[in-house]
């Protein structure tokens, strides 16, 4: 028997999984060599073994369903189950962020004057570049549904010139973001206020780069058409989860640039 | 909001003069609704794209260039809390220290 008789994907042995947990390692041990002991090699060593891993890894998907046709339906219906999971984990550890600003800015302890924000903080206006923030990040929302809607039409051009404002929008939000961490008056170390902004905010600004570097490939593979109008899943999950970061926007303008000021 | 209302208005105005095309018959099999596309089209550049503008004209008519009036630095404890140094530079700074806006420890660094 030289033929599968099920429609699932039975993956080749790959190196991957095993290089991707020895740079988990070599990340991990590497933060501490740098914070304790000021040595940068490990970290640097496990952030390219990541990438290199990350990079085969999706390389090989690709190859697999493009190239080789084992993605089936089902085994789609598998990969969405599995972008939905993922997100859900990414909600959970927003959620977790959210709590500790919540945590501290229902009740300020007397040590920052007992309100919110502490003593000696002067917030971001939210009316200025925040609320600039929004609407690119709200916009890009509804060019990657153009894009999604020309991609099951059959329109190429379309589709393309879709993604590439989408992704313009991502990578203005990114540099306004970087302007707005270099003009703060407040850092990082200004106390539960700062540890609260910088890490929430931080934590999203890295998923709009993710998500920016998601729409990034899916824009090449498109121009190399990969995607047809029926069965581009690679494009959904990339929009599934370019949606959630917009989301997680909403939640963190609203609650700590607003609310918060 | 006013501007969600128009927004609305628009977009079942957008709605409606597409309605026609969708009543066409359809004769190569299963199609993503006709149209609909063009809509999100339309929305993208009619309504995103000016939004974005508009704030983009809001942010620079509300800025204040070269302002030189900072807060007087007041050494409260609660801030500006250094419980380790960071792992770059003298451990002082942090990562997008801005030297006009952001005071050390001991004061602006400029004074």
């Amino acid at each position: 028997m030289t033929h599968q008789t099920h429609a699932y994907h039975m993956v080749n042995p790959s190196p991957w999984p095993l290089t991707g947990a020895l740079s988990a390692l070599l990340m991990t041990s590497g933060l501490t060599m740098w914070f304790h002991f000021n040595s940068s090699t490990l970290l640097i060593l496990g952030l390219l073994t990541n990438s290199l891993t990350m990079y085969q890894w999706w390389r090989d998907v690709v190859r697999e369903s493009t190239f080789q046709g084992h993605h089936t339906a089902v085994v789609q219906t598998g990969l969405r189950y599995g972008m939905i999971l993922f997100i859900l984990s990414e909600v959970l550890f927003f959620a977790g962020f959210f709590w500790a600003f919540y945590h501290s800015s229902l009740a300020p302890t007397p040590n920052l004057g007992g309100y919110w924000p502490p003593a000696g903080i002067n917030p971001l206006n939210p009316m200025e570049v925040p609320l600039l923030n929004t609407l690119v990040l709200l916009a890009s929302g509804v060019s990657i549904t153009w894009a999604h809607h020309s991609l099951m039409e059959g329109n190429r051009k379309h589709s393309l010139q879709a993604l590439l404002i989408t992704i313009s929008l991502g990578i203005y939000f990114t540099l306004l973001q970087t302007s707005e961490y270099l003009e703060a008056p407040f850092t990082i170390s200004d106390g539960i206020y700062g540890s609260t902004f910088f890490v929430a905010t931080g934590f999203h600004g890295l998923h709009v780069m993710i998500g920016s570097t998601f729409l990034t490939i899916c824009l090449l593979r498109q121009l190399k058409f990969h995607f047809t109008s029926k069965h581009h899943f690679g494009f959904e999950a990339a929009a599934w989860y370019w949606h959630f970061v917009d989301v997680v926007w909403l939640f963190l303008y609203i609650s700590i640039y607003w609310w918060g000021s | 909001m006013a501007a969600a209302a128009a927004v609305g208005t628009r977009v079942s105005r957008l709605l409606g003069r597409s309605l026609p095309q969708q009543g066409r018959p359809m004769s190569s099999g299963a199609h993503g609704e006709e149209g609909s596309a063009r809509m999100w089209k339309a929305l993208t550049y009619f309504v995103a794209l000016p939004g974005v503008a508009v704030s983009m004209l809001n942010v620079f008519l509300k800025s204040h260039h070269g302002e030189h009036e900072r807060p007087e630095f007041i050494a409260y404890p609660h801030l500006r809390i250094r419980s380790k140094p960071f792992p770059w530079g003298d451990g002082n700074h942090t990562l997008f220290h801005n030297p006009r806006v952001n005071p050390l420890p001991t004061g602006y660094e400029d004074e």
